[in-house]
């Protein structure tokens, strides 16, 4: 069952995941390829994201991911995730700035 | 091999056990990288070996049983820290230890790493029997009736992989103590267990169907005083009536409390008295040499100590009002003259509470050879202890402890903060438990002033879940979302000893933004209310909450 999207006017949708081998996050790009910094995200219209997670979620196993799911986000130059949560998945732990995801990675 | 004092020395079985566990789990890995298990086949067996995917990275949870563990697992835990993790580990409210950013294809070498030392990460995770609990001053308090330890050993022997116990509704938390003051919060376990030496051998008061999280519950005494050769049998009897009757049907409902609460703890006693009228007396005895035999296998240590080591002590203290104001918080009488237990804060002003590099980890495990028969214990308040320091060599351990940035005087007081890892860790978490802690206890670093506001034990839980034991805090903090923002709740009142009780909600949740000024303005109410001698939880009581109330939203 998909879960309820809840977008306001002007954000969009972003593709995230874990790596299999290490946990780390990972964003999906415009070319279906897994980076670790969401500023490589290729940002989804909410009227088309689905096909994008659907096939994301069918190739999961081959690319080496676990748990793909959408995040919604305000566009940028680099997508900002409107949830605390998410924006700690992208950026990084708040308490250990040593350990901040590198953007341009 | 020189076996340390206090701790459990495996034996060539437990040991085989584990190395055929680890190639279990390492075939089981090698297939899930293939492809040949699923993600949803694969969770419940990496489970299993305590192997959780959290927020950032794949988190190792690694049993402590009892807490209790020796210098070279210390060494161990610092290794792995620094070769396969970030250079640090958490220890957490179940007085194990946890890395959080472990690869998946190194968990195996890392299990072996473990089994070295005779240690594992099974049962820190699944509807189990988990780490089994103890008083992190057993065998050493002066005011403990019955060193619960060997007790601990055979629970954690029985619950090893028990067949019939393996799939509980939920997990399944103990723990035992054997103090009059009781420092497990056994009132808040599923099972607690308070023993006691009787006129024929140990005595036990069980209490059932405690707990924190989403529904939080006060334990009921099951049986004031069931002997020795009685216990597993009729522990045994307790977690059948749960595996048979407690709720499957919905995760929130089906820990062994939400049984008891539906039916009642007489309706509850008398199912565990029909199932053990069932079972045979003979085959659960827990029989007077097999306690022996267990018993045989802790090493006790020399607690002779210098004929003037008080006198050292009581010299020591006169000379550095900074060493007796940690000696005044941080330590308990030991019953051995010229000795004292060491309760090291792993809590330092703005720190992460529970966290230790893996420098400190090696460093502990020195002062623990040094200072403590190479024995240390993790609290279940994310501390340390060295049970069995000589009086008068105190103050060089102090010396040391305040090199490594470990030693805060601050057990018990409003810097020794509880708090899960939160958001930034958790993938269950709503909000952050971690920044609080830090912005709270660098607030109130200055020692002197925490002496002077007294026990006032903060809790923090980034959810529901409840793994900061917001619940019990005498101020508790409660992370919600809102709309993807952090809020918290804030409860006052909750303890867990033998008084204990659940706080009380004060109000609405406030922004996180605003909590660490509302808690300071909390304190500072307080000061200006008490009456002489009254701690936080006593002024509380007296005056109830309404000035605390007022003075957390007054800005509001």
């Amino acid at each position: 069952m998909k879960r309820a999207i809840r977008i306001a006017a002007g954000e969009a949708l972003v593709l995230t995941a874990n790596r299999l081998l290490d946990g780390h996050i990972v964003w999906r790009d415009a070319e279906g390829a897994w980076n670790r910094s969401i500023a490589h995200a290729a940002i989804l219209a909410p009227d088309t994201y689905e096909s994008a997670l659907d096939s994301a979620t069918q190739s999961a196993q081959a690319d080496g991911v676990v748990g793909v799911y959408e995040v919604v986000v305000r566009p940028g130059t680099i997508a900002e995730p409107v949830s605390v949560r998410e924006r700690i998945r992208a950026f990084g732990p708040t308490v250990h700035p040593q350990f901040a995801t590198e953007l341009d990675a | 091999m020189n076996a340390p004092v206090g701790l459990y020395q495996y034996q060539t079985a437990d040991r085989e056990f584990l190395a055929s566990r680890i190639a279990e789990f390492e075939g089981q890995v090698a297939r899930r990288l293939s492809g040949d298990l699923t993600e949803d086949e694969f969770k419940p067996l990496r489970l299993m070996n305590g192997l959780y995917l959290q927020l950032h990275a794949y988190m190792l949870r690694v049993a402590i049983p009892y807490g209790v563990l020796d210098s070279r697992q210390m060494r161990k835990l610092a290794h792995i820290a620094r070769r396969y993790d970030r250079d640090y580990g958490h220890f957490t409210t179940r007085q194990n230890i946890q890395f959080n950013w472990i690869k998946l294809e190194e968990t195996p070498e890392i299990l072996r790493q473990l089994a070295d030392v005779d240690m594992h990460a099974i049962q820190t995770s699944g509807n189990c029997i988990r780490n089994v609990t103890c008083d992190q001053f057993a065998g050493a308090a002066a005011d403990e009736l019955m060193d619960p330890r060997v007790h601990a050993e055979i629970l954690r022997q029985w619950s090893t992989l028990h067949p019939e116990f393996t799939f509980l509704p939920r997990k399944f938390k103990i723990a035992i103590s054997g103090s009059p003051q009781d420092r497990v919060a056994a009132r808040f376990h599923d099972i607690g267990i308070l023993a006691r030496p009787g006129e024929n051998g140990p005595l036990f008061r069980i209490f059932v169907g405690g707990g924190l999280g989403r529904t939080p519950l006060v334990g009921h005494e099951l049986f004031d005083s069931v002997p020795e050769a009685d216990l597993l049998m009729t522990l045994e009897a307790v977690l059948r009536v749960y595996n048979a009757y407690g709720r499957r049907d919905n995760i929130y409902k089906a820990r062994i409390k939400i049984l008891v609460q539906a039916l009642g703890i007489e309706g509850y006693r008398e199912a565990v008295r029909h199932e053990l009228s069932r079972m045979d007396p003979s085959h659960y005895r827990l029989a007077p040499e097999v306690v022996a035999a267990i018993r045989a296998r802790f090493a006790a240590p020399d607690l002779t100590a210098s004929p003037d080591a008080d006198a050292v002590l009581r010299r020591d203290r006169q000379a550095n009002p900074a060493f007796d104001r940690w000696v005044r918080s941080n330590t308990l009488p030991h019953f051995a003259p010229g000795r004292i237990a060491v309760t090291v804060s792993i809590k330092p002003a703005g720190g992460i509470p529970g966290d230790a590099t893996s420098d400190q980890l090696d460093r502990l495990a020195d002062l623990a050879d040094q200072f403590s028969f190479g024995e240390l214990r993790i609290t279940h308040l994310q501390n340390v202890v060295l049970a069995h320091v000589a009086q008068d060599r105190l103050y060089a351990l102090w010396q040391v402890l305040n090199e490594i940035g470990l030693g805060d005087a601050n057990n018990e007081l409003i810097g020794d903060i509880v708090a899960c890892p939160g958001l930034d860790y958790c993938a269950l978490a709503n909000a952050r438990s971690i920044p609080i802690a830090q912005k709270l206890s660098a607030r109130f670093a200055d020692n002197a002033l925490q002496e002077e506001i007294g026990k006032l034990r903060i809790n923090i839980s980034g959810c529901i879940n409840a793994c900061g034991h917001h619940h019990v805090g005498h101020i508790g903090l409660l992370g919600v979302d809102k709309r993807g923002e952090e809020f918290f709740q804030i409860t006052l009142g909750g303890r867990d000893d033998d008084k204990s009780r659940t706080g009380d909600i004060l109000g609405a949740a406030l922004p996180e933004d605003d909590m660490v000024d509302a808690i300071a303005r909390i304190v500072d109410r307080y000061l200006s209310v008490r009456e002489r001698g009254e701690q936080f939880l006593d002024t509380l009581s007296r005056l109830g909450d309404a000035p605390f109330k007022e003075a957390a939203y007054e800005t509001v």
